[in-house]
């Protein structure tokens, strides 16, 4: 890995305060459980798109703390001629969490777990775009996450697909991303940071474990599903079903803030 | 489901008596080995003079022919003579012409003149058909075809200009190494146990079922994606099992070797053969009728 | 990962194929390739094995280092893993082209491993909060024929068999120093418990139907494959979508959900290839004492 030369960083390691509170502490700590939501709800989602200018496309999500920005360049030609497909054209996912966005800082070179997100993200939107319309083309989706607090993938794949959208990328359909954290009986939609850790430290039960899955909603196809942990396979097939119910609640606000997006684009009417 | 795991130790225990004793009547030779150091032979293909001694340049056998002295490497790509039956894949689409992938040194090239256009022979080739070349041949296709001539890079030029050359439709590639394919008068064959069987010299092997009939006017670029029957099926997987069993063993492949491979095969599940003592049976039992039938 | 070229017509006849349950090589839709599996081959290791799938061929090589635990877990050891796709496997990983494959390959590991039962992490620690065993699991590819996860995941299996960690003493003296000691006899070792170790058992779906153990071939007639990591028990350590296409819900139902048709489900398909893989690495590791 090339050394980051260009900031001055902090000592070689260094560590988060949190970690030397006393253990009794770390326990005691008040949390209200699912802030006053039920299992199956998922957070208020805030969804805009077109804050970038300078993009083709783009979008803001905001699901409770966790909150995504993402900008869409392309198509265009890309810089290297030799990787571009000559019947279909490529799709670049890059998603890179802030710095700041976690509890413990993270580094501004892309580690092996972003690069591992912006697979999956990649993975996930292939299916629904239509890249054989964009042949020795580049598409280009950045994605940035400014605050993370859980579902992090789900929502980055939901706020891509906006500002693909909003880029007037061809697509067959959207896609919409939801995610869940299985702990022993309790099925939680969309779970924060908190929640999706568990109380990973005190368990050794089984049947934990995180899920997510990315859907095209109206053509019934799952275009991504990541889960880990440990899961029965009953429980994985429940959970798939839940993660796919709740895509379908969050289809309607994706839907509206893409429309509204349209209409603003759009000339005033003629008199 | 099946999962059939082994130990590798297992299979060595099996030794080939009869292709060590092949190997013991013949001069094989490594690269630096002084061959001769007569200076009445003359210096062929894969060997060197060093101080008046003829040196090897490859490993592999000797061959003398009279005063020459050549060293054939038993493993290697493909050395294209004119004449040579290949089947090959189209890697790249060019202006006029057509790359092939044909297991040579250098993509071997398929020239727009030296195809048989839908429409006769004796078509002009206009500038449309320039301009559709794509939708005779594009790439991942394979055809087969026949060595017109060699360049002088090595490079093999290819025609297709026969009936019986073009793009291959249905079926299942098999590569061996070249030197496996024996030469013959002819290397396509409709082998009696319902297949037939393209044996390119080039050490790609195409099986596929027997056409019914020879729809001339295409000119060998129309392709039937119509599902070929389970019982067909079962014989070309079991006639490529049985070449890789053969290729494993570096048994010649031929009609004959080919046929009576299949036969001993029969008694064994499709997917058995591959396993290396059901292998090491097929191929003995191959042997020995090959062997009863020359002598 | 390697790719190979199919024309169209290769492409219809494997997916009839498919449909027909006989595949190019004769096997059905859920029949593995033969596989062949050697534990201790490398010396140096502290535990190896080599599986060949076909001809992909995977040696995986253990190292156990002494190093401080994680300050999250203080009371456990942890496990790194790292994947070389190296150019001896084609010509494609040569440089840096392997690299992103190796990468998502070595991801992917971990989170097969991300849980409390696969790996009884506690057993590797030596002294909470300063020192543990570092297991450092390096997975070498050398040949690719397709399905790299299965062959791994076996592969990665029965070298964790075989691992020896030589037992340490932690003595101390009078200033409240701590010292390490390691135990002089080879033989008195600490052995890993791998039973719960997981499988990866790659589904390719090929027209309606999906296969296991699809080679390169089979690999360019599918779009999406759904990667399924199970332990003995039949719990499900990871799931992953592979490639550029989409499930439909049923078929990934189909895929994961153990249902009492009659028919032989991939779950216990997966199960079964555990026992499998449990008998042969036991068997291989009774063979080698043979030649010791």
């Amino acid at each position: 890995v090339p050394a980051d030369r260009k900031r001055v960083r902090g000592p070689e390691e260094s560590q988060c305060p949190l970690l030397f509170l006393p253990p009794a502490a770390q326990t005691a700590e008040p949390r209200e459980p699912r802030a006053g939501r039920g299992n199956g709800e998922v957070r208020p989602l805030f969804a805009r798109c077109g804050l970038v200018s300078q993009a083709k496309g783009s979008s803001y999500l905001e699901a409770g703390n966790t909150k995504i920005l993402c900008s869409v360049y392309g198509p265009r030609e890309p810089e290297r001629r030799d990787e571009a497909g000559v019947r279909s054209g490529r799709l670049l996912c890059d998603l890179r969490l802030a710095p700041f966005s976690c509890g413990k800082r993270g580094a501004w070179i892309q580690g092996s777990g972003e690069r591992d997100l912006s697979l999956a993200l990649s993975e996930s939107l292939h299916p629904a775009v239509c890249l054989h319309r964009y042949p020795r083309a580049q598409i280009e989706v950045n994605v940035m996450v400014l605050e993370n607090d859980g579902s992090v993938l789900a929502h980055a794949v939901t706020c891509a697909s906006m500002a693909l959208a909003d880029a007037g990328i061809e697509m067959y359909d959207v896609v919409l991303g939801s995610a869940l954290r299985q702990d022993g009986g309790a099925s939680l939609v969309d779970p924060d940071l908190a929640e999706e850790r568990g109380n990973w430290l005190a368990g050794y039960e089984e049947n934990r474990g995180g899920v997510t899955l990315s859907l095209l909603p109206n053509l019934n196809q799952v275009s991504g599903l990541h889960a880990d942990g440990e899961l029965r396979a009953d429980t994985l097939s429940a959970a798939v079903r839940t993660c796919m119910e709740s895509c379908h609640k969050l289809y309607p606000v994706v839907q509206q803030a893409i429309l509204r997006a349209v209409k603003r684009k759009a000339p005033p009417p003629e008199k | 489901m099946a999962v059939d795991m082994r130990l590798p130790t297992a299979r060595k225990l099996i030794s080939l008596p009869g292709s060590l004793s092949n190997a013991e009547g013949k001069h094989l030779v490594v690269p630096g080995d002084v061959i001769t150091s007569d200076t009445g032979f003359m210096r062929g293909h894969g060997t060197y003079m060093d101080d008046e001694k003829l040196t090897a340049s490859v490993a592999g056998e000797v061959e003398r022919v009279n005063k020459l002295i050549c060293v054939k490497p038993l493993k290697t790509r493909f050395n294209g003579e004119v004449g040579d039956v290949v089947v090959g894949r189209i890697t790249e689409v060019q202006q006029k012409r057509w790359k092939v992938e044909t297991n040579s040194r250098l993509d071997s090239v398929l020239l727009l003149s030296s195809v048989n256009l839908p429409g006769g022979e004796l078509r002009r080739r206009s500038a449309e058909d320039e301009l559709s070349m794509r939708d005779y041949l594009q790439e991942g296709d394979l055809i087969s075809a026949e060595v017109q001539s060699v360049f002088s890079d090595g490079a093999l030029s290819l025609h297709t200009r026969s009936l019986k050359y073009g793009k291959l439709g249905q079926g299942v590639l098999v590569q061996v190494s070249p030197s496996l394919v024996k030469r013959q008068k002819t290397h396509f064959h409709n082998l009696p146990c319902g297949a037939s069987i393209i044996l390119g010299n080039n050490g790609f092997l195409w099986l596929y079922p027997t056409p019914g009939h020879q729809d001339e006017e295409a000119g060998g670029y129309y392709t039937s994606l119509e599902p070929v029957a389970l019982s067909d099926r079962e014989v070309i997987s079991r006639l490529r099992n049985c070449l890789l069993a053969l290729a494993a063993h570096k048994v010649l492949l031929y009609d004959t070797s080919v046929l009576y491979c299949y036969e001993s095969s029969l008694s064994h599940q499709i997917k058995d053969i591959l396993k290396p003592e059901t292998m090491d049976e097929i191929v003995m039992e191959t042997r020995q009728r090959l062997l009863d039938q020359e002598g | 990962m390697a790719t190979v070229q199919v024309s169209e017509a290769e492409k219809v006849y494997i997916m009839h194929g498919v449909r027909d349950d006989l595949r190019v090589d004769g096997r059905g839709c859920e029949d593995y390739r033969h596989m062949e599996v050697e534990t201790d081959v490398v010396s140096n290791t502290d535990g190896s094995a080599k599986v060949s799938l076909g001809h992909t061929d995977v040696l995986v090589g253990i190292k156990a280092e002494i190093g401080k635990p994680k300050p999250a877990v203080p009371n456990e050891g942890y496990v790194e893993f790292f994947v070389d796709c190296s150019a001896n496997a084609t010509p494609e990983f040569e440089g840096r082209g392997g690299e992103e494959l190796g990468v998502e390959l070595s991801n992917t590991l971990y989170k097969v491993f991300n849980n409390r039962h696969s790996l009884d992490l506690r057993s590797l620690c030596i002294c909470p909060g300063e020192h543990c065993w570092v297991l450092y699991i390096d997975v070498l590819l050398l040949q690719c024929d397709g399905n790299l996860f299965d062959a791994m995941s076996v592969a990665i299996k029965a070298a964790l068999f075989n691992t020896r960690i030589p037992k340490v003493q932690v003595s101390e003296d009078e200033e409240g120093g701590k010292e390490i000691e390691l135990s002089d006899d080879p033989y008195d070792c600490m052995r890993l418990d791998v039973t719960n170790v997981p499988c990866i058992v790659t589904l390719s779906k090929i027209g309606h139907r999906h296969v296991v153990d699809a080679t390169l071939q089979e690999k360019a007639c599918s779009v999406a494959s759904l990667l399924i990591s199970i332990t003995h028990k039949g719990l499900v350590t990871c799931v992953r979508k592979l490639g550029v296409g989409s499930l439909d819900p049923d078929s990934i139902f189909e895929m994961t959900e153990v249902r009492n048709t009659g028919t032989e489900h991939p779950v216990q398909t997966h199960t079964r290839t555990h026992t499998h893989t449990h008998t042969y690495i036991y068997i291989s590791e009774h063979y080698s004492y043979f030649f010791i």
